[in-house]
């Protein structure tokens, strides 16, 4: 992990209280009565019918949408009242296609939010460079770039920067993915992983894919319509005990293995690979290759990014190693899924492929065989298939998490809410219906984690990265409770 | 007001109705003008281009500077002011015209070539209806403009209501003059009125309903 | 983005910078055919001082100033009440207000014309003020149309970081709509030029007084040198107009 960590704000809890909104006169409304959890530096997704609410419920953690009643707290400061431009500035906010301006270069477009956040000029540029090799474009090629320039991928990762530009604690994605093709796609939400990984930021995500849900969430939202969460849980606890027919439906077939989704390329073993640089002789390299008993040569340019992959044959014929990047390498990225490598190699038909990490840097290999025995594995130890989130599993399983009647819920969230506001929140801040709700003490008990939980909001600070980490391996002792989200 | 009117109503329903005709007769002529400048230039670029500049260029000479134009040759009479609205409806009508036909998508074409239409055929059921929409929305602007221009072309003795605006002009101060030029401008705006109505009644009947928007 | 759209782009901004090059030449052309036509005809005495270059010149001037006066007096209402029909609340009004605009454009140049000589007196203002209701529409329906015509994804991924409700304006509307807008400008530029030809009629003055002078006093040769010199004003300012309009364009649309 680079030095990005230290200097980078990371996550910040986010808590929607109670919320309702209504559009027009007294129908229905889109939003009713939500009160939802996003814990700190953790990708929540936002699954659901379109229509149900999930986009509504997205746009009014930024107030792009009011909300009609209820509280948004975020990071423990009730942000409902205050300057709705100013609280934006302080969220990033990705949509379908970047959203990006068309009469601005690349960089300024990046560049637009510190800008209006008074940076001067030479922190922006040096942040903007920063930034795009963030999303792994270079940045002298496409700084000065206008947007129809770029492909779609392209546009997207600039969407991505934009939002990360003033380095805010909360990201927001609208179906961020939706509008690019399935190769693409994968490619993105591969360096969305990775860039998680290093940032952990707060990103709450709608998407009408469930796939992508899955691939990317720590937690997974279920909407029905006016935002009714039908169910909030990890990816694993949603494929593997569905909290009625309408998950199931919307789960859709192959639950078993959509669970492929969630066993990462890094999870498994990768082989290392005979490295050759531009600089030196095929005959070199060949020779190398020949000694190891391989069959092909990665050849890294100065950062470690592979440039080519070329077999003993290919070597033997060339003169001068290629210095450029060959663009149909086969690449997969070590937050990929096992799904997502195995589609790539047989789509390169290599039967193998090169993995690469952070910044396109290379890590390893990865064959065919590899992801066979992976699969196998996770076949036989299914019944202990468990929780990418790591430590949380044994908090997971709640018997009496579904089907409680909405009274009780409301109320247990409400005071849940309440408690964990209290700690960060002076107590005036806090909403008078979950001041209401508080006071019932028997519905407070109803939610038997609510008091055994880890206070986070309170701890987070101190916390650092470690705890804010969601990813499977790395989680901490003492890692956040099961985030609430109640209609 | 009232009285101006009600004293000359018949003059004044005919100076409308020959405003009226002029403009109409003159659009019906710059319609199939343009449809056959169009349908000669629409398939290669150059002559594409070629339509389009003059039809930019043709719109920004003044109405009046034509006119003046073609009194020499012509003199006074109805033959200057018709040639100068025709002249000026062709234009939008042959850049919308260009534009429709320019856009008809290929592989509609193709299709209707293959199974066994003519080019003419082709041209006539499956081209020209396409590009009608777009074809009839220039015919709308043509329309609008041109009862504008009808009323300078009184200024050569051309028939209709301008001649009640240059009259008006000519004895300012005078009895009835006032009423006269007011006459002259509320009579065309409610003629450019139903002239667009009955355009866009037509364009309701005439528009396959497959492209109705 | 393919190879193919980007030389299709790349091939209609050629051929627009080569209609930018073409037009003033052939109006130069044009305007030397004139000045070399007046040198060697025949004139009589009143025909001599009618075209002197000095007369044609402040003709010119005249001309020029109505359409400048009107079109700045225009694009100052036009503009800020097309952005305000944008807005909000008053976004209910753009249908009547177009509604309106629209059936005035249809009244007939030459009538507003008169119909202000009466209300204002003959002259520059009766002129400037008629002119002024003929080119709005253009500009404030173009100023619509191009604000309206913005990606409303764009406007929310601006407020989405946090940009005011003004900077979205400034920022992304105005800039993305403006194509649009000049456009409209332009055209109410030409028109202008044109309706400022029937000035003439109302002693506003510009260079229709040649025409009307040649067909009243049966000069025809300051009929025609008044026509064409007409003619060729309003292409310039047209060429001026496209030149802004590519000039000013924002890179990247």
């Amino acid at each position: 992990m680079s030095e990005n960590t230290d200097k980078s704000s990371t996550g910040a809890a986010i808590l929607i209280e109670n919320v309702t909104k209504r559009y027009g006169g007294g129908k229905k409304p889109a939003v009713d009565q939500l009160t939802l959890e996003i814990p700190a530096g953790q990708i929540v997704m936002f699954v659901g019918p379109s229509g149900c609410g999930k986009t509504t419920t997205l746009k009014m953690i930024n107030r792009l949408i009011e909300p009609t009643e209820g509280r948004l707290i975020i990071n423990g400061e009730d942000v409902t009242d205050i300057n709705g431009d100013k609280l934006r500035r302080k969220i990033g906010y990705v949509i379908q296609a970047g959203g990006l301006l068309p009469h601005l270069t690349v960089a300024a477009n990046i560049g637009l939010v510190p800008k209006m956040l008074g940076w001067d000029k030479s922190r922006i540029a040096e942040r903007v460079d920063e930034l795009l090799d963030l999303v792994s474009l270079d940045a002298d090629t496409y700084r000065d770039r206008y947007p129809k320039e770029l492909s779609g991928g392209q546009q997207q990762r600039v969407g991505v920067a934009r939002a990360l530009a003033a380095d805010p604690p909360v990201l927001l994605m609208d179906e961020p993915f939706g509008a690019v093709d399935p190769i693409t796609r994968q490619r993105l939400q591969d360096e969305l992983i990775n860039i998680q990984a290093e940032l952990h930021k707060t990103i709450v995500c709608v998407t009408h894919d469930f796939d992508e849900a899955v691939k990317l969430g720590d937690w997974i939202a279920v909407f029905d319509e006016g935002a009714r969460i039908v169910q909030y849980d990890t990816p694993e606890q949603i494929l593997a005990n569905p909290a009625n027919e309408f998950v199931e439906n919307f789960i859709g077939s192959g639950a078993g293995l959509k669970q492929l989704n969630f066993a990462r390329v890094k999870d498994v073993d990768m082989r290392p690979g005979v490295i050759g640089r531009p600089e030196q002789k095929p005959a070199e390299v060949l020779e190398l290759v020949t000694l190891a008993e391989r069959r092909n040569a990665v050849i890294l340019d100065q950062r470690d990014r592979p440039l080519a992959w070329l077999s003993r044959e290919q070597l033997k014929r060339m003169t001068e190693l290629p210095k450029t990047r060959d663009e149909n390498l086969p690449l997969v990225s070590t937050g990929s899924t096992l799904n997502d490598a195995l589609d790539s190699m047989l789509q390169a038909s290599t039967g193998s492929a090169i993995v690469v990490g952070n910044r396109d840097q290379f890590q390893g290999l990865i064959s065919v065989e590899t992801v066979m025995n992976a699969i196998r594995e996770l076949r036989e130890n299914a019944s202990r298939q468990q929780a990418p989130v790591g430590n949380n599993t044994g908090e997971i399983p709640r018997v009496n998490g579904h089907g409680d009647d909405a009274a009780e819920d409301e109320a247990g969230a409400g005071s849940h809410a309440a408690v964990r506001t209290g700690r960060h929140a002076a107590p005036g801040d806090q909403a008078p219906s979950a001041g209401g709700s508080a006071a019932e003490p028997a519905s407070a008990s109803a939610e038997p984690e609510t008091t055994s939980g880890t206070p986070w909001a309170g701890t987070r600070p101190e916390q650092g990265s470690s705890a804010a980490d969601g990813t499977p391996s790395g989680g901490a002792a003492e890692n956040p409770d099961r985030p609430e989200g109640r209609p | 007001m009232s009285s101006f009117f009600a004293e000359r109503w018949e003059q004044i329903l005919s100076a409308s109705w020959q405003h009226f005709s002029l403009v109409v007769q003159c659009l019906i002529l710059a319609t199939v003008i343009a449809i056959l400048l169009a349908a000669l230039c629409y398939r290669s670029r150059g002559l594409t281009s070629l339509a389009n500049n003059v039809s930019a260029i043709g719109l920004t000479i003044p109405s009046f500077a034509l006119i003046g134009l073609l009194i020499i040759p012509f003199g006074f009479g109805v033959v200057p002011a018709v040639i100068v609205v025709v002249f000026f409806a062709v234009l939008p009508i042959l850049r919308n015209a260009v534009v429709g036909l320019a856009g008809v998508d290929a592989s509609t074409i193709e299709a209707a070539r293959g199974i066994g239409m003519s080019r003419a055929k082709t041209f006539f059921r499956v081209e020209l209806p396409l590009a009608w929409p777009v074809i009839l929305a220039g015919m709308r602007v043509s329309a609008q403009m041109t009862m504008g221009i009808a009323a300078v072309a009184a200024y050569v003795l051309g028939p209709g209501l301008g001649s009640y605006i240059f009259s008006g002009l000519s004895r300012l101060g005078g009895a009835n003059s006032l009423e006269s030029v007011a006459v002259g401008v509320i009579a065309v705006v409610i003629l450019a009125q139903i002239l667009d109505a009955a355009l866009l009644i037509i364009g309701r009947l005439t528009t396959s309903r497959g492209i109705r928007v | 983005m393919s190879t193919a759209s980007d030389s299709a782009a790349l091939d209609t901004g050629r051929r627009q910078w080569t209609g930018l090059i073409v037009q003033p030449i052939v109006i130069l052309l044009a305007l030397g055919a004139v000045a070399l036509w007046i040198s060697n005809a025949d004139l009589t005495d009143t025909e001599r001082v009618t075209l002197s270059v000095s007369y044609l010149w402040g003709l010119t001037l005249e001309h020029l100033k109505l359409t400048v006066v009107a079109a700045v007096i225009v694009l100052v209402l036009a503009i800020p009440l097309g952005i305000l029909l944008t807005r909000g609340p008053f976004r209910r009004y753009t249908t009547p207000v177009m509604a309106i605009a629209n059936i005035g454009q249809s009244a007939p140049a030459i009538g507003l014309v008169v119909l202000f000589a009466f209300w204002l007196g003959f002259g520059f203002e009766a002129t400037v003020v008629a002119l002024i209701l003929y080119a709005f529409l253009p500009v404030l329906g173009n100023t619509i149309v191009g604000l309206r015509g913005v990606d409303g994804r764009l406007i929310e991924a601006g407020r989405g970081m946090g940009m005011s409700a003004a900077a979205v304006l400034f920022k992304i509307e105005l800039p993305l709509a403006l194509p649009v807008m000049l456009a409209g400008i332009r055209t109410a530029l030409v028109l202008l030029v044109g309706t400022a030809t029937l000035g003439a009629f109302i002693d506003g003055g510009g260079l229709g007084l040649l025409i009307t002078t040649g067909v009243n006093l049966a000069l025809d040769k300051v009929l025609i040198t008044g026509s064409l010199l007409v003619a060729l004003l309003a292409l310039t300012i047209d060429w001026i107009a496209r030149l802004f309009e590519q000039v000013a364009r924002p890179r990247g649309l």
